[in-house]
């Protein structure tokens, strides 16, 4: 008989997301297994207890989720646990905690589709402002623009952890491979007028980008927000928005929304889930692998 | 499945799926005065008939509480509102009945022995897989000394916990040099190692002083073994530092190991009548098995 799936779900928070269960189980795992309040030290046994208690042919219906709210300790999770693999006995592990990376994924495909659609462009050599942008979803939808080409931006409140986070963006996700820069809240009047793409990533009710702001970037071609609760954190977006001109945009700038957003990070997750199903060989998931397969969702919706 | 850790261990629900348990419901960081509650709950919800396909599985790292929480959890059955309930903390009960289990079938097919004519040893005595092989070994009525590397009075008292708990006849012995492993090895029969992973308890030198060593198990499966010249698969092979002597590595009580588990999480939903399982259950079906 054909061993259950049985997907372990970690987190350092003290409950699993609902989203991922649901996520989880539609994608054809049988049993979500939470583990909640899981200190990342004990990473490695629980990932031990896994591959030891199935013969390798049982492995291929078992994997590892990592969810929790901090993508560097997610990641540093994820490495762990692929360490620990000693093949053949290893499962695949994904990590997407709070849904960023695949949230992340979703809005950086979605805005590239409407650069290439209205502008005949891409994300290279493109001035980007990922304003909000030291929550998990605006580091992980920095580092993917950036590595895409774009001369990425983050701006917060504070410069210092701007600044703090940039690195955090350049030197783990990126491998030293980008250059992500910071600024605050106070130089975005300046940085705007050079400014071709913007994200917000922002708590939900604060407005990022007034029109008066949208009214003075003559070179803006695309805006997105992730944030579905009204107000949107960019003057005149509207959650439905995917590919709308935005209002008072002297150069024509595009909306992209929540709900555009959330449709390909849906279809993103549920893919990785399923790969995992699916492969014979473990795969380690992260915010790479998620826009190599939100692009994958893009082309497929043509 | 009702875990004292912070954390269900994977081992355990990758273990119960696999045995036809379709839908697990993990409880950790659960207190011993919760245990009453939840069995109660778990009992109270079903009709006699739905609850024949419910159980209950004690884990956690700590063989005591995981004693007293199925004594919890018996004491709160009403019956016909009764379920079966399995006791497998750290998987020490079946990894060590199946430690005892493959070492009494070496002494009676090498040496025409059975346990209760022998001297045994536990290194790591104080673990909870060292435990719970000196309990299924004294019950079987070899004289079993526990071992611990660091402190006597750690080894007496925890003998001394598990002979009132168990009705056992352990005592307890301290071994952190050499010449103390060679001194109580000088007439025992049976060597466990139960000893923390990765770590050589007895080297070439101690073990050749085991003039009367008639079988030796470790189950450290991490290099170096916990016995030198022990390999991971043996199963009775010849020791080659004493003449007679057997030895058995860790894969080979593994694999009774995991027969055993998966043999008493198949008699919970196969039984008609609610059972009790913990290391004594382990070690009859390890000795079937083997």
């Amino acid at each position: 008989m054909e061993k259950p799936y049985i997907l372990h779900m970690l987190t350092t928070a003290k409950n699993l997301s609902p989203f991922d269960v649901n996520m989880a189980v539609d994608a054809g795992w049988i049993s979500a297994i939470p583990y909640i309040n899981v200190e990342p030290s004990e990473t490695k046994s629980l990932v031990q207890d896994v591959i030891f208690s199935r013969s390798p042919k049982g492995l291929q219906n078992t994997g590892i989720f990592i969810g929790g709210r901090d993508s560097k300790q997610a990641m540093d999770m994820l490495k762990t646990a692929k360490n620990t693999m000693l093949p053949p006995f290893a499962v695949s592990v994904f990590a997407d905690p709070s849904g960023a990376f695949t949230t992340a994924a979703g809005m950086v495909t979605a805005v590239e589709e409407q650069l290439k659609q209205k502008f005949n462009t891409s994300f290279a050599g493109k001035n980007l402002l990922a304003l909000g942008g030291t929550g998990p979803v605006g580091q992980a939808a920095s580092v993917l623009a950036a590595q895409a080409g774009a001369n990425v931006t983050i701006i917060g409140r504070q410069l210092d952890k701007a600044e703090r986070i940039a690195e955090l963006c350049n030197v783990e996700f990126g491998e030293g491979k980008i250059a992500i820069k910071a600024a605050t809240n106070s130089d975005l009047t300046e940085l705007i007028k050079t400014a071709d793409v913007v994200f917000a990533t922002g708590a939900a009710g604060i407005e990022l980008l007034s029109s008066e702001q949208i009214a003075s970037a003559p070179q803006l071609k695309v805006v997105a927000d992730v944030n579905a609760v009204p107000p949107s954190g960019i003057a005149g977006l509207d959650p439905f928005d995917n590919g709308q001109e935005i209002a008072n945009s002297p150069s024509g700038a595009v909306a992209v929304g929540a709900l555009a957003i959330g449709n390909v990070k849906y279809q993103t997750q549920n893919r990785l889930l399923k790969k995992m199903i699916n492969s014979e060989e473990p795969l380690f998931l992260h915010f790479e692998h998620a826009f190599e397969v939100a692009r994958e969702v893009i082309n497929s919706s043509k | 499945m009702f875990d004292p850790m912070l954390n269900n261990s994977p081992f355990d629900i990758n273990m119960a799926l696999d045995n036809n348990f379709d839908v697990l419901m993990p409880y950790s960081n659960v207190k011993l005065d919760s245990i009453h509650t939840l069995t109660q709950d778990a009992i109270f919800s079903r009709s006699p008939s739905g609850i024949k396909r419910t159980g209950i599985f004690i884990g956690g790292k700590d063989i005591g509480l995981a004693m007293d929480m199925m004594n919890s959890a018996k004491q709160a059955m009403v019956p016909p509102f009764e379920v079966s309930v399995l006791a497998d903390p750290s998987g020490a009960y079946t990894t060590a009945a199946a430690l005892v289990a493959c070492v009494e079938k070496e002494l009676h097919e090498k040496h025409h022995k059975a346990l209760k004519d022998c001297k045994a040893v536990v290194f790591g005595g104080t673990g909870p897989v060292g435990i719970a092989t000196g309990v299924i070994a004294s019950l079987a009525g070899t004289e079993t000394q526990l071992v611990d590397h660091m402190s006597l009075a750690a080894a007496q008292d925890t003998a001394k916990e598990y002979n009132r708990r168990c009705k056992s006849n352990l005592s307890g012995a301290i071994a952190s040099t050499d010449a103390e492993k060679i001194a109580l090895l000088e007439d025992v029969d049976i060597i466990f190692c139960t000893a923390k992973a990765g770590i050589q308890v007895i080297s070439p030198e101690v073990l050749a002083q085991a003039k009367q060593l008639k079988v030796a198990g470790d189950v450290n499966a991490v290099p170096p073994a916990g016995i030198a010249g022990i390999q991971m698969n043996d199963s009775g092979a010849p020791l080659n530092a004493l003449e007679g002597a057997v030895g058995l590595g860790a894969l080979a009580i593994g694999n009774v190991k995991y027969q055993v588990q998966h043999k008493l999480l198949k008699l919970i939903l196969a039984t008609d009548k609610p059972v009790y399982l913990d290391f004594r259950e382990a070690f009859s079906e390890a000795k079937k098995l083997v």
